[in-house]
């Protein structure tokens, strides 16, 4: 017996917690790491010695089971499952875009869709209409090409009780459909890529160039700091980078227009869409995250059905008159809200969407979370291989 | 993964530990329960979470910094863990008061036997307890990495930052200190003092 021995024995092993305990406490320390810039003062935060909290925030509304909190490891799950609310969830997910590797060849394969209302006598349900798929590729380097095609998708049923009522309506394969000023009609066959002709095509010897003109390499210096981010995009005056492609007298124009949430939302969904660096990306969604008028809603899916966690902006009115010819029908009130999901194992981002808020008006039969339109990304990511097109139409709902 | 599979990967095959700067949800998996472990046993069981949380929060920060050629990710955990546990003394020597009053919480003949053997275990507990309260940090610090977290005195210097010699002449302090508080109560003491 010696003195290290004694003082050993006077620190019994304290009688250790359960397996789901520390699985807890795991999974919320690494979800604390996700903190915004240092100093943020999170007054509901449970831990936090130093004011640097946790992210067990009290009164949590829309609590969603985090499945996995980085890389690919499956997460305690049942009663050690964590509960966070929207905004743990959210920045768990911008935790895991730090981690995302890169490529020889970025791809980005959007799905786009506007739903139209069918009032058939048997019943009034939504559809996908002016649907297409693209998908884009380009190598990390010039000279190691780039592709760009176009497939248009057919109309089809926006949800499976869409889908229901759709073939109780006879399964039609011509849609007549009013859109803002005019009709158009949709068909449900399918189309195949077009990989020639006007918009498309593939530059064997082109590549490199990446979100407002910058190289591979300029993408790697993409400001990290969601201050800076902000500065750049998310501020009224904004990046003149964004409005190269506009006449000087457009582009004043341009500056003059409020930027509205829902515009930074679209701005940021761009540029989330492009291959900038993941500590970019992360930063960049905190900084969305942390704008007036955009809030962290917790879970959401998108019109492919995937899951995600999602940013919102706040409800804006929408009043449709007669104006343009508008039907009695199209006409009356609404809100909508603009929303990015994103995966939250990866912090892809999967979708920029409007939604429903408050039906009224042509949407007056649809409920709250209705797409009204959106832009998926069905897969944006780097590869080492070629990316090929994808023969697999995507599949809804 | 679960903590416990990354535990049994690491230390049952040998593998390589995980690299801070490249996957450090796998450091905290593989370490926590261990730095948790030993902060509860400094800090009492409420604190531990909190001070483990903040440890790992703390190594994430300077995850680049860590330097393999220094030592052991677990080693360089401990020194964090130290340090965090450092800022809260009042907790600590309230954890050793609380310590000072109730007996180790084993159940064993054998060990009860030992505490027998003792004058009285209760009292020289208290002065244990009250010695080690009033070492001063940086003794404080070395001695219990080298009698919780096992460490060697290569290790307490790599996770502390300072030399092997500074070690050593800590925890020859410590010591020394720790056997005048017991002295005249531990017959154990003596005899060891008579070998020695």
């Amino acid at each position: 017996m010696d003195e290290i021995q004694m003082v050993r024995d006077l620190y019994p092993e304290p009688a250790p917690p359960s397996a789901q305990v520390i699985a807890r406490e795991i999974a919320q320390t690494k979800a604390a790491l996700t903190e915004g810039p240092k100093g943020r003062s999170l007054p509901r935060v449970r831990w936090g010695l130093w004011g640097m909290g946790g992210l067990v925030a009290a009164g949590a509304a829309a609590a969603v089971a985090i499945a996995t909190v980085g890389g690919n490891s499956p997460s305690p799950s049942g009663p050690g499952g964590v509960k966070l609310d929207g905004k743990s969830a959210f920045l768990v997910a911008a935790y895991n875009a730090e981690r995302q590797p890169t490529g020889n060849y970025w791809h980005a394969n959007v799905v786009s869709g506007q739903s139209y209302i069918i009032r058939a006598k048997t019943g009034t349900y939504a559809v996908t209409g002016a649907a297409s798929e693209s998908f884009h590729w380009s190598g990390a380097k010039k000279g190691m090409g780039e592709s760009f095609n176009i497939r248009d998708l057919p109309v089809h049923p926006l949800t499976a009780q869409d889908a229901a009522l759709w073939r109780k309506a006879g399964s039609p394969s011509t849609l007549r459909v009013w859109s803002g000023d005019k009709y158009l009609t949709f068909t449900t066959q399918a189309q195949k890529w077009r990989v020639t002709g006007p918009e498309v095509g593939t530059d064997s010897r082109g590549g490199g160039t990446f979100l407002d003109g910058r190289s591979a390499q300029d993408m790697e210096k993409f400001p990290t700091d969601p201050a800076e981010l902000t500065r750049l995009y998310l501020s009224d005056r904004g990046d003149p980078a964004g409005l190269k492609h506009l006449t000087p007298a457009q582009r004043a124009g341009a500056a003059r227009l409020p930027y509205t949430p829902a515009a930074k939302v679209s701005r940021v969904s761009s540029i989330l869409g492009s291959p900038i660096p993941s500590k970019a990306r992360a930063a960049l969604m905190r900084a969305l995250a942390a704008q007036p008028g955009i809030h962290e809603i917790g879970r959401d899916t998108d019109p492919l059905g995937r899951q995600g966690i999602a940013l919102a902006t706040d409800a804006q009115t929408i009043t449709a008159t007669g104006e343009f010819g508008n039907p009695k029908e199209e006409q009356g009130t609404y809100s909508t809200r603009a929303v990015l999901i994103f995966d939250k194992k990866t912090g892809a981002l999967l979708s920029r969407q409007e939604e429903l808020v408050k039906p009224g008006g042509r949407y007056a039969e649809m409920k709250p979370g209705f797409i009204i339109e959106y832009q998926a990304l069905r897969s944006a990511k780097w590869t080492d291989a070629k990316p090929v097109l994808p023969a697999e139409p995507p599949s809804f709902h | 993964m679960t903590a416990i599979h990354a535990m049994e990967r690491h230390h049952m095959t040998g593998e390589p530990p995980p690299r801070p700067a490249e996957n450090f949800d796998e450091v905290i998996e593989v370490y926590f329960a261990e730095i948790r472990r030993y902060a509860a046993r400094r800090l009492g069981p409420e604190a531990a979470a909190d001070a483990t949380s903040q440890t790992f929060l703390e190594a994430f920060r300077q995850r680049r910094r860590y330097d393999p050629d220094r030592g052991h990710v677990r080693t360089w955990l401990y020194g964090i863990a130290t340090k965090v546990i450092g800022k809260q003394l009042r907790t600590e020597t309230r954890a050793l008061r609380a310590r000072a009053r109730v007996g180790p919480d084993r159940d064993g003949d054998e060990h009860a036997d030992r505490i027998d053997d003792r004058v009285s275990a209760q009292s020289l507990r208290g002065e244990l307890a009250g010695a080690v309260a009033s070492l001063p940090r940086g003794q404080r610090d070395v001695l219990l990495l080298v009698a919780l977290a096992d460490l060697s005195h290569e290790e307490v210097a790599a996770a502390l930052g300072i030399s092997y010699g500074t070690v050593g002449s800590r925890l020859s302090r410590a010591r020394t200190k720790l056997r005048k508080a017991l002295g005249g109560t531990n017959p154990m003491l003596t005899l060891e003092k008579q070998h020695g």
